[in-house]
């Protein structure tokens, strides 16, 4: 049982979950726990194994990839703090998963920002199928950091998009995607871009470093059409609005997999001897566990705390989300590795699931851009005077 | 007393002149040539990066991400056709004689390309170099030569070295925990052998090899007191090969469990039972220790050059990223927060470099070869080429007293300040180096963003074979202990390590 707090006042009262999210978050935990566990190893040897699709539809049929929509489109128009403790509890268990949760939200919350709830009702209210409801997204990329590969250029009475975009995730799961693209408006748009149409290149899966289970592609488009979503030009306004509100959410990732990578170690050490007793009795062993568990405890208030702030619109609620998704994916590297650690050589092997916790934190910690990047937009907007402080 | 007996007296006190000055002491006592050896050591690891390791690494590390259990035979025959199995044979044993001071910087040159070649290359040594610790110069002598054969005839023939149980991976590298540990793999004394059972886990190279180095243990009660090491060849009835484990990186370097049993051990292959030195001024549970602490002064330093090799290898990859990129309107190179962060990685390959020339120092000079590195035998050695040594040598190494003037010199030769100096930089420097290591695959993928989590991009697969460093060759933690143990200890005698 992951430590809690006791009964909460005060100070904490502001961590304290609601009735309905407390249920949110027991299922959750129910289905990481019944869905996420067997089969792990397995389902992270893709692209060498079948694509996860039966583990998606089931996220799906319990409403993972619609927690953000409004209820008329579906949804169940939850706040922040919700997909935040819905991400948490997953990435506890296998944060593939997480990493498709997350970034059909961020598409999501990129069409809410554009003010295309048009394109939102057609792409989820509507959706038939897998296919259809979730959206694909480059989602480990700021299209501001680096110029887009892509360009849309305006012809006949839309827009035809050429070029390439790298590391697409759900793009060889998705029917449609949403694409950063220079235009000649200046900056970049937002479009979206049937996959299935003509012109579309899809690569072979991309094999990366960490969630394995939450695909990835590389796009090649010659002459696509694609639908501007919102207005040309405004994609890094969009992108940056939509950061702000959801960097909690890609914190509470790697909250969830620093969880897992405690919980696996405490138990290992319990068990496994060394020099004629358990390696929990060894006090250096203890002061790494220590360490595992502050850190996974301060981010966990971290987390609720600035999904807090986000939802109720605090001031400085925008950079209270940037400044949670720095530090606790800092911390989640710096934990798995601690993780691995305590179960020395089991550790390194993928039976015992701490390896494949310590890739994942380390390819969470690059979801919404490159780190550099973020921290100088942190305080390149403190310096332009936001007030970092509540 | 006298200025300089006063300086002398001085110089002592911690921390002991001696302790901490390896490369100024050195200066006068390794031999000039081991400069010009390490220069044909890093261009040769060079050429074979260029021509073989680049084009390999990451095809192979994806062939065994889709099949854990492919043997990659093809470049254990490449690396032997580059003669790398023998080239740190000594030349009393038929091999090419290289000084022990060269292998760490052309560890650290084939490792700034793959840490798995490196260590299939690398770990051959490990098994060697538990061989050479038992000074049985007859079995020493009788391996080197098939190895040798092997180069010759394009039958690789490698050594591996099986020291870790299911139940015990730390303890069996520190005789005061292994007093305490559950090790299981029990060698019972027999008419005209031993009965081996028991398993052994994590070995590198195991399914590749043709030798295993096998430690085992007279009485599971007291395996510190009755440690015991023999010699298996594949094929001896009753020794088998397990699993191939799912390693997160290093994978193309397979990790097996052997499996013995009921294995008869014939007592010519009997290297050495502790219990059964007799003579020699240190006790069995002291024997264990030096044999465990040649074998790591030799092989940790290896290590913190893998370590060292891994951060140039995160290094260079982020450097070119760095050129190739243009990051918010300009090329990241012009960042000066990404010219930072480059000099830090720069930095921390080089204090790793630093770190394990320290060590190998040490052990060149107070080590398991500290013979090779006194001049003239040097010089012998250097000089004269391996067939005029094939003329006498095969005969005086099959002697039993050869074996026993060998443990004379070597064993009771190095003293205890000796060895714990040898130990304690070994193990600062694989801390060191393989914590640097990690660091900078980290700092590479931060700064390259989504592509260096690519597995064509080759960063994320360094941050997966780099981990292992910090695991084997003893955890880092144990090996931070044994820093304590060996250059901290000294300074307060009351102290008592592994007890807590």
């Amino acid at each position: 049982m992951w430590p809690s707090f006791p009964t909460t006042k005060g100070v904490m009262a502001v961590l304290e979950l609601s009735e309905e999210l407390r249920l949110l978050d027991g299922m959750a935990r129910d289905f990481a726990l019944n869905e996420l566990v067997e089969g792990r190893e397995e389902r992270d040897h893709y692209p060498f194994a079948p694509p996860s699709e039966d583990l998606l539809a089931k996220a799906r049929e319990v409403g993972f990839f619609t927690i953000f929509l409004p209820e008329k489109m579906g949804g169940a128009a939850e706040p922040v703090q919700a997909l935040c403790l819905v991400l948490e509890e997953v990435c506890r268990e296998d944060a593939s998963l997480g990493g498709a949760i997350f970034t059909v939200a961020l598409a999501q919350e990129l069409l809410r920002q554009a003010g295309s709830e048009k394109a939102l009702m057609r792409a989820f209210a509507e959706a038939a199928s897998l296919r259809e409801a979730v959206p694909a997204f480059p989602s480990f990329h700021n299209p501001g950091d680096m110029a887009p590969l892509l360009v849309a250029e305006r012809g006949g009475r839309g827009y035809r998009l050429t070029g390439s975009v790298e590391y697409v995730v759900l793009g060889n799961v998705a029917g449609k995607a949403l694409l950063p693209a220079a235009s000649a408006a200046g900056g970049w748009s937002l479009f979206t871009v049937d996959l299935e149409g003509e012109g579309v290149r899809v690569s072979e899966p991309v094999l990366s470093l960490g969630l394995h289970a939450c695909p990835a592609v590389d796009l090649r488009l010659e002459g696509v059409p694609g639908t501007l979503v919102g207005e040309e030009g405004k994609g890094q306004l969009y992108f940056e609005a939509a950061a702000d509100r959801l960097s909690a959410a890609s914190a509470a990732c790697s909250c969830g997999v620093m969880k897992g990578s405690f919980d696996a170690a405490l138990e290992y050490a319990r068990q496994r001897m060394q020099g004629g007793r358990e390696i929990v009795n060894w006090s250096e062993v203890r002061m790494i566990l220590s360490s595992m568990a502050v850190r996974a405890k301060a981010a966990e208030m971290l987390v609720r705390r600035a999904a807090a702030a986000v939802d109720g619109g605090d001031p400085g609620w925008e950079l209270a989300s940037r400044a949670a998704a720095l530090l606790v994916q800092e911390m989640a590297v710096e934990v798995t590795c601690d993780g691995i650690q305590i179960l020395g050589g089991n550790g390194y092997m993928q039976d015992y699931g701490q390896e494949k916790r310590f890739r994942d934190a380390q390819q969470l910690q690059a979801l919404l851009g490159m780190v550099p990047m973020r921290r100088l937009r942190y305080i390149r907007r403190v310096v332009d005077g936001e007030s970092p402080w509540s | 007393m006298s200025k300089k007996g006063e300086s002398s007296q001085l110089l002592r006190e911690f921390p002991d002149f001696t302790d901490t000055m390896h490369s100024l002491v050195a200066m006068e006592r390794i031999p000039a040539g081991v400069v010009e050896e390490c220069r044909e050591a890093v261009a040769m690891a060079r050429r074979f990066n260029r021509t073989v390791a680049r084009s390999y690494a990451l095809e192979l590390d994806r062939r065994m991400q889709e099949d854990p259990t492919f043997l990659p035979w093809e470049l254990v025959e490449e690396a032997n056709r580059w003669g790398f199995f023998t080239m740190w044979i000594p030349k009393l044993f038929g091999g090419k004689g290289w000084s022990l001071s060269s292998i760490s910087p052309f560890v650290e040159e084939l490792a700034s390309e793959c840490l798995a070649i490196t260590n299939l290359i690398g770990v051959h040594y490990f098994g060697y170099s538990i061989l050479v610790a038992t000074w049985n110069i007859r079995l020493i002598d009788m391996i080197s030569r098939e190895v040798v054969e092997g180069e010759r005839e394009g039958r690789p023939c490698l050594v591996s070295g099986a020291v870790t149980e299911p139940e015990a991976g730390t303890d069996a590298e520190e005789v005061e925990l292994l007093a305490r540990a559950r090790v299981r793999c029990h060698a019972r004394r027999v008419e005209g052998g031993y009965v081996v059972n028991g398993r052994k886990i994590f070995i590198s190279n195991g399914h590749l090899s043709t030798w295993h180095i096998l430690i085992a243990y007279e009485d599971l009660e007291r395996p510190d007191e009755t440690m015991i090491a023999f010699a298996v060849k594949n094929g001896m009835p009753g020794f088998s090969f397990g699993r191939m484990e799912k390693k997160m990186g290093q994978k193309g370097c397979p990790a097996s469990e052997l499996v013995f049993e009921d294995c008869f051990i014939p007592d010519e292959n009997l290297l050495v039972a502790a219990s059964q030195l007799t003579g020699m001024k240190r006790g069995a549970r002291e024997l264990g220790m030096q044999l465990i602490d040649f074998v790591v002064s030799a092989t940790r330093p290896g290590v913190g050059a893998m370590g060292a090799g891994v951060a140039r290898g995160a290094f260079e990859l982020a450097l070119r990223f760095a050129r190739e990129t243009e990051v918010a309107g300009k090329p990241l190179i012009n960042h000066e927060w990404a010219q930072c962060l480059l000099a830090e990685m720069y930095k921390n390959a080089a204090l790793a470099r630093l770190s394990y020339m320290e060590a190998n120092y040490s052990n060149s000079m107070y080590g398991m070869a500290k013979l090779l590195s006194f001049k003239p035998l040097y010089y012998y050695n250097r000089l004269i080429p391996t067939s005029m040594f094939d003329r006498w040598m095969p005969a005086a190494n099959s002697r039993q007293a050869t074996t026993a003037v060998f443990r004379k010199l070597v064993m009771d030769g190095q003293s205890d300040a000796e060895a714990r100096r040898a130990s304690g930089w070994a193990s600062l420097a694989k801390v060191a180096g393989t914590d640097l290591g990690v660091r900078n695959c980290q700092l590479a993928l931060e700064l390259m963003g989504q592509a260096g989590l690519r597995h064509d991009r080759r960063a994320e697969k360094c941050l997966r074979d780099a981990k292992l460093l910090q695991i084997y060759e003893g955890t880092n933690q144990l090996n931070r202990l044994n820093v304590f143990k060996c250059l901290v200890a000294p300074a307060a005698p009351e102290a008592r390590a592994f007890e807590d």
